[in-house]
C-alpha cells in the first residue's frame, strides 16, 4: 500500500514537474500570447464576422413612394431575412450599385399605394449586381417572398393558403448564434492542436527531447503531464472566447454546466490529439500548417453551419468519424438545447472520452518508441 | 523494475556490482539505410574508468553513444550497463546514467534553477534532499550567483557547466560526455577538465566522445580510437603511443633536403615528412637510425638541429587511420 502510494506521488511529481516546466517555457515566449490567446479569439471573430459579412444581401430600396403599403412592403422584406436593407434616393443608390457596394437596388415605385389599392399591376424595379450567384438568387428567392407576405399582410382575405407551423423547439435560433458555438469548437480545436503540439514539437526542435528520453520516468506520465501544461495555459484563450460569445455575440447558454463540463472535455481532447501530433511530426512549423490544414476542412464537415443530418449520408458517415462533430453536438446541446445527434449525449461524451484515452495512450507509445536521429 | 535482468558475465561469473563492466558493447553495428554508422564494434569500459571515444567528425562516435545510452536502437550487437542489458532494463539504467549530450538540452527559456528543479522531479530525487542537492550542484559548477538567470543568456561554456551539474544531479554511477568541450573556451576547458576528473576520484565511471587528443590525452584512462565507425585501437594513452607511434626523429637542415627518397628506403623507416627545412621521421628503432640519418643528410649540408621525441597522439591517430582528425 505504502509502495503504491510512492509510486503515486512519482508519477504525480513527474505530471506537475513538466506541466510546470513547460508553462514556464510557454508564458516566456512571445509565441505564446499568439498561439494561446490571439489566434483562437482570432479564429472565433473572423469566422463569426464571415458569417456576419455573407449571410445577407445589402440591398438597398429607393423609396419613392412613403405611403402605407410602399412601407408594409419595406417591413416584408425586412422580415424576409435575405436582406440587410437601407434607403436612399436614386442616385446615391446608383451609385451604389456601380461601385459595387450593393447586391441590389429595388425602387418602390412613387404610384405604388395607389396602384395597389385599386388592385391595378405594378412593377417595382429591381437592379441586381449579379457578380455572385449565390447573393443573386437570395435576391431573386426573397423579393417574391417579401412581395408574397406583403400581401398576406395588408390583405389577408386575398392570400387563403397559410401555413400551420409546429416547432420543435421552443424559440428559433439565428444562424449566427448557431455558427458561432461551432465556430468555437474549431477555434478550441486550432487552440488546443497548436498549444499542445507546439510543447511537444518544440523539444524536438530544441534536442531537449534527449533529457526526456533519458530520465527515468514512464513515457505516459511525462506526456500526460505535456497535456496538462496545454490544458492550464488554454483556459484563459477558453474562457476569453466564452466571454466574446456570451458576452458580445449574446448567445445565452441554455445548460451552464454542460457548457463549461462539454468546453473543458472539447479542449482535453484536442490537447491530447495536438501532443499525439507534436511527437510525431516533431518540426512547430509543420505542425501549425498541419493543425489549420485539419481545422478547415473538418469545420465545414462536421455539422458547423447546420445539423449534419441535412447534409447527404456519405457527409454524416465522414463527420461521425472525426471528434470534431461530437463536439459541435455536445456545444451545441449546451448553449441551444438542441439534440444533434439521435444516439444521444452520452454516446458523443463517451466517444470523445475514447479519443481522448486513445490520444494519450498512443502519444505515449510513439514517445516510447521514439529515438534520437545519430 | 520487479526483477533484476543483469546478465552474467561470460564464462558463467555470478553478476554483482563490483566485478562487471561499466559498459559492455559486443558486436554492436548500426545502419542508417546503406550507411554503416556503427561496424561491429566491441568494448569493454572497466568502472571508475575514464574512457574516451575519439574518432573525427561522423565517426560514430554519438551514434555509439546514442546506443549505449538507449536514445538509439543497434541493428545488432548488444550493450550492457553495470550488467543491465540497455533494452530489458532501461529505466534501471536511466538511473545510473548521467549525460551531457552534445547540445547540452538545456531549456534555455527558464533558470538554471529551474532546469535543476525539473531534472531532480523527473529523476525522483527526494524532495527532502532536492534544494540541497540543486544547492551543491550549483556551486561545484560555479553557477550560484546566476542560479535565477534564464540559461539562454548563459555563455557555450556556463551552459556546458550547467550541463554537467544537471547530469551529476541525481547522482549517477556512469557519466558520458558527448563532446564535453566543443566549442567552449580554453578557459572553461580547464575547469570542465578539472570537474571530470574529480568525478574520478569520486569513483565514477566516465565516458567522453572527443575529437580533441590533447584532451582525450588529458583525462582518458583509456581511449578507443574509432574511424567509419570501427574500432581501430583501443588502449591506454601512453600504449597507443608506443605501440603504433614508435619515435618521432625531427631534423632542421640549413636548405631544403634532397635527400627524401633516400631516407624512406632506410630500413626501419615509417614516414618521412617535409616542411621546408623540417625534416620528421616516424620510426620504431630511433637508436639504430639517427646515425644513419645524420650520416644520409650531412653529405648534402649543414644539419642544423636534430631531436628525437615520442610521437603525440595525433600522429598515432593519423598513423592508424590515414587521415588527420579533423580532416
Amino acid at each position: 500500500m505504502v509502495s503504491m502510494l510512492q509510486r503515486l506521488d512519482t508519477l504525480l511529481r513527474i505530471i506537475w514537474a513538466t506541466a510546470r516546466k513547460d508553462m514556464l517555457i510557454a508564458l516566456s515566449e512571445r509565441v505564446f500570447t499568439i498561439v494561446g490567446v490571439f489566434l483562437p479569439v482570432n479564429v472565433l471573430i473572423l469566422m463569426s464576422l464571415f458569417a456576419l459579412g455573407g449571410s445577407q444581401a445589402p440591398t438597398v430600396v429607393v423609396m419613392q413612394d412613403t405611403g402605407l403599403y410602399a412601407q408594409q412592403l419595406y417591413a416584408a422584406m425586412g422580415h424576409a431575412h435575405s436582406f440587410r436593407l437601407e434607403r436612399a434616393d436614386r442616385a446615391s443608390a446608383a451609385a451604389l450599385l456601380k461601385a459595387g457596394d450593393v447586391v441590389a437596388v429595388v425602387t418602390i415605385p412613387s404610384d405604388f399605394d395607389a396602384r395597389v389599392a385599386q388592385s391595378q399591376p405594378v412593377q417595382v424595379d429591381v437592379q441586381i449586381n449579379n457578380l455572385n450567384t449565390d447573393f443573386t438568387n437570395d435576391i431573386r428567392r426573397a423579393l417574391p417572398l417579401s412581395i408574397t407576405s406583403f400581401y398576406a399582410g395588408a390583405f389577408p382575405h386575398l392570400v387563403t393558403v397559410s401555413p400551420q407551423e409546429v416547432d420543435r423547439y421552443r424559440t428559433d435560433t439565428d444562424y449566427i448564434p448557431y455558427l458561432t458555438v461551432s465556430v468555437m469548437v474549431i477555434a478550441i480545436m486550432i487552440g488546443g492542436l497548436l498549444q499542445a503540439g507546439t510543447a511537444a514539437a518544440r523539444e524536438w526542435e530544441h534536442e531537449t527531447i534527449k533529457e526526456l528520453l533519458l530520465a527515468p520516468a514512464p513515457r505516459w506520465a511525462v506526456q500526460v503531464g505535456k497535456m496538462l501544461g496545454a490544458f492550464l495555459l488554454s483556459l484563459g484563450s477558453v474562457v476569453i472566447m466564452l466571454a466574446v460569445i456570451i458576452g458580445i455575440v449574446g448567445v445565452r447558454p441554455a445548460h451552464w454546466g454542460e457548457v463549461i463540463g462539454s468546453t473543458l472535455l472539447i479542449l482535453v481532447i484536442f490537447i491530447a490529439l495536438g501532443t499525439l501530433l507534436g511527437t510525431l511530426v516533431k518540426q512547430r512549423q509543420a505542425l501549425a500548417v498541419l493543425a489549420i490544414g485539419i481545422a478547415l476542412p473538418l469545420f465545414f464537415l462536421s455539422g458547423a453551419f447546420g445539423p449534419i443530418s441535412f447534409d447527404p449520408l456519405a457527409v454524416q458517415v465522414i463527420a461521425r468519424a472525426f471528434p470534431v462533430y461530437y463536439a459541435i453536438v455536445l456545444e451545441q446541446h449546451a448553449f441551444h438545447d438542441f439534440t444533434l445527434d439521435p444516439s444521444g449525449l452520452t454516446t458523443s461524451v463517451l466517444v470523445l472520452c475514447g479519443y481522448t484515452a486513445l490520444a494519450v495512450a498512443l502519444a505515449a507509445l510513439v514517445l516510447r518508441r521514439s529515438t534520437v536521429r545519430h | 523494475m520487479g526483477q533484476d535482468t543483469r546478465q552474467s558475465a561470460p564464462g558463467g561469473r555470478p553478476s554483482s556490482t563490483e566485478d562487471v563492466p561499466a559498459i559492455e558493447v559486443l558486436d554492436l553495428s548500426k545502419q542508417f539505410g546503406a550507411l554503416t554508422a556503427v561496424d561491429h564494434l566491441s568494448l569493454r569500459i572497466e568502472q571508475g574508468e575514464i574512457f574516451g571515444l575519439v574518432g573525427p567528425n561522423g565517426s560514430g562516435k554519438t551514434t555509439t553513444i546514442n546506443m549505449i545510452s538507449g536514445l538509439s536502437e543497434p541493428t545488432s550487437g548488444t550493450v550492457t550497463i553495470m550488467g543491465y542489458n540497455v533494452h530489458l532494463a532501461a529505466m534501471a539504467i536511466r538511473k545510473l546514467l548521467g549525460s551531457v549530450p552534445q547540445e547540452t538540452a538545456l531549456y534555455e527559456e527558464i533558470s538554471a534553477q529551474a532546469n535543476l528543479s525539473f531534472h531532480a522531479d523527473v529523476f525522483g530525487i527526494p524532495r527532502g534532499q532536492k534544494r540541497a542537492r540543486i544547492d551543491a550542484v550549483l556551486e561545484l559548477v560555479s553557477l550560484s550567483a546566476r542560479r535565477n538567470d534564464r540559461v539562454r543568456t548563459f555563455s557555450g561554456g556556463m551552459k556546458r557547466r550547467l550541463a554537467l551539474g544537471r547530469a551529476l544531479l541525481h547522482d549517477p554511477q556512469l557519466i558520458y560526455l558527448d563532446e564535453p568541450t566543443l566549442g567552449v573556451d580554453i578557459q572553461a576547458r580547464r575547469a570542465i577538465w578539472d570537474y571530470i576528473l574529480t568525478l574520478k576520484e569520486q569513483g565514477k565511471t566516465t565516458l567522453i566522445t572527443t575529437n580533441y587528443l590533447e584532451e582525450a590525452q588529458a583525462l582518458c584512462d583509456r581511449l578507443a580510437i574509432i574511424d567509419h565507425g570501427r574500432l581501430v585501437a583501443v588502449d591506454t594513452p601512453e600504449h597507443l603511443k608506443q605501440q603504433y607511434g614508435g619515435s618521432v626523429i625531427e631534423v632542421e637542415t640549413a636548405a631544403p633536403s634532397t635527400a627524401v627518397e633516400r631516407l624512406r628506403a632506410l630500413p626501419g623507416v615509417g614516414e618521412v615528412e617535409q616542411e621546408g627545412v623540417l625534416l620528421k621521421i616516424t620510426t620504431r628503432e630511433s637508436g639504430v637510425l639517427v646515425p644513419q640519418v645524420i650520416s644520409l643528410l650531412s653529405q648534402e649540408g649543414e644539419i642544423r638541429d636534430i631531436a628525437v621525441r615520442e610521437p603525440n597522439l595525433d600522429e598515432v591517430f593519423l598513423r592508424l587511420t590515414g587521415s588527420a582528425l579533423r580532416d
